[in-house]
């Protein structure tokens, strides 16, 4: 069983991670790059810029861990100067959920990791089901969904 | 073994703790230790890294200098921490350690680091 993939449902445990753990800014999105729930970000460009790079960041990791060790890396942290990040896939009802959390010294990678656990239950426990597609999903649904999701997050939805 | 296995077996012989871990200061992660089952060592160590961060922050404010010991007691124990070079070693002991032992040991572990 999958999740589906509108924005909303996802907040609420984000929200609280986002407080338990003091990071700065936390994107949960869906392994395609289409964003879930966001907190931090002040414009849409960034949260979508945001999750294209987590994305492709997180399939090209995992495809490294897949060389190295035959088994995809669940988690990836890059140290900066004044911020970190972290990208890490949570299991959710047969699929993932990845998310991109930032953060400076107010936090830390191990904070951060001890509240994933409490995250991901709460994201199981909020995701709702995905309905059995009627037609298949096509390129142009993608970007129109994305549209529309983004523009739900930042208030300018219908 | 680790070139940390010495410190962490000079602190766990005292009675009472229940853990000693090596934790990295900044990213709150083990570096080595050992626990008595039941005792969630990731959680000690980010939480405990991350309270030695703050209380250095207040240290630096208000011109006090390093934090030389980090002493959090509880109801029914203590966590302590001391530590140098990004690196801090956290002792959990319950109520039966005594305390002084155990802060001269970590004293003398965390100028080991």
């Amino acid at each position: 069983m999958a999740y589906a993939t509108s924005v909303g449902w996802a907040e609420a445990p984000l929200r609280r991670f986002v407080g338990d753990a003091r990071v700065e800014l936390a994107v949960l999105l869906h392994p395609s790059g289409q964003v879930l729930a966001q907190v931090g970000f002040q414009r849409a460009l960034d949260v979508q810029t945001a999750c294209a790079l987590s994305a492709a960041i997180h399939a090209t990791s995992g495809q490294l861990g897949r060389l190295v060790e035959g088994a995809p890396f669940r988690g990836l942290h890059v140290g900066g100067e004044a911020r970190q990040f972290y990208i890490g896939a949570l299991p959710v009802r047969g699929s993932e959920v990845l998310l991109l959390a930032v953060f400076d010294m107010e936090s830390s990678l191990g904070i951060v990791q001890l509240y994933l656990e409490e995250l991901r239950a709460g994201v199981a426990a909020a995701a709702p089901l995905l309905e059995a597609p009627t037609e298949p999903a096509l390129a142009e649904d993608f970007e129109r969904e994305l549209d529309r999701n983004l523009a739900k997050l930042f208030g300018r939805a219908e | 073994m680790s070139a940390f296995a010495g410190i962490v077996q000079a602190v766990t012989r005292h009675r009472g703790v229940v853990a000693c871990l090596i934790v990295s200061a900044d990213d709150g992660i083990v570096v080595e230790g050992t626990a008595h089952v039941g005792v969630n060592t990731a959680a000690f160590a980010a939480l405990t890294a991350s309270l030695h961060r703050k209380a250095t922050r207040a240290a630096a404010a208000a011109a006090f200098g390093t934090v030389q010991v980090l002493d959090l007691e509880a109801e029914e124990g203590r966590v302590i921490a001391a530590g140098q070079g990004g690196l801090l070693v956290v002792a959990v002991t319950d109520a039966r350690a005594n305390f002084g032992l155990v802060r001269v040991e970590l004293l003398r572990a965390a100028a080991g680091l």
